[in-house]
């Protein structure tokens, strides 16, 4: 037992650091990748954007009034809702975080 | 590597917006809820102590009532 515990410890100080760096490495090149893109495509919109966001809003508006939302394509109407879906999956992110616990209300 | 999409303001407002939402309702809920069970504990830790003391009073009359020799 004593001789088990004694090896793990060596084991942790030789391989340890051989493997954090492994690790890093592997997930540079990732993590390079997806700040490539996260840089343009999860960055918050700034308050240069506000007139395109309500012209955006008003063009939905306008859609459901005309019934121009009759004549989307099945693709089109499939992206929608994943788009709808990615939405609603922030605010259950954003109740996760608030409630500060991953499965259920710590009361 | 595909070039990065030019994400429409609007879906990137609402994710934001939806993501500050869920934190307030969570954190809402979650005080609400706490507030609610500390009360609920209370009544029930009363209820236990008064379940208890009829409990040890309805033993010791069991217990003195009881028909044996070997006491």
């Amino acid at each position: 037992m004593a001789a088990l515990a004694q090896r793990m410890v060596t084991a942790l100080t030789t391989k340890g650091p051989v493997l954090a760096k492994n690790a890093v490495e592997f997930s540079k090149p990732r993590l390079q990748t997806f700040w490539y893109y996260a840089k343009v495509e999860m960055v918050p919109p700034t308050p240069a954007e506000i007139p395109k966001i309500t012209e955006g809003f008003s063009n939905l508006i306008k859609a459901a009034r005309t019934g121009a939302w009759m004549q989307t394509t099945v693709r089109e109407g499939v992206r929608n809702t994943v788009v709808v879906a990615e939405i609603g999956f922030w605010f259950f992110i954003g109740e996760i975080i608030g409630r500060r616990s991953l499965i259920g209300y710590n009361v | 590597m595909a070039p990065p999409v030019a994400v429409s303001p609007l879906i990137k407002f609402s994710r934001y917006a939806a993501l500050f939402v869920g934190i307030a309702y969570g954190s809402r809920k979650n005080a609400r809820l706490t507030v609610s069970e500390a009360e609920v504990r209370k009544i029930e830790e009363k209820q236990k102590k008064e379940r208890e003391e009829r409990e040890r009073i309805a033993k010791e009359l069991a217990a003195a009532n009881e028909d044996t020799i070997l006491k």
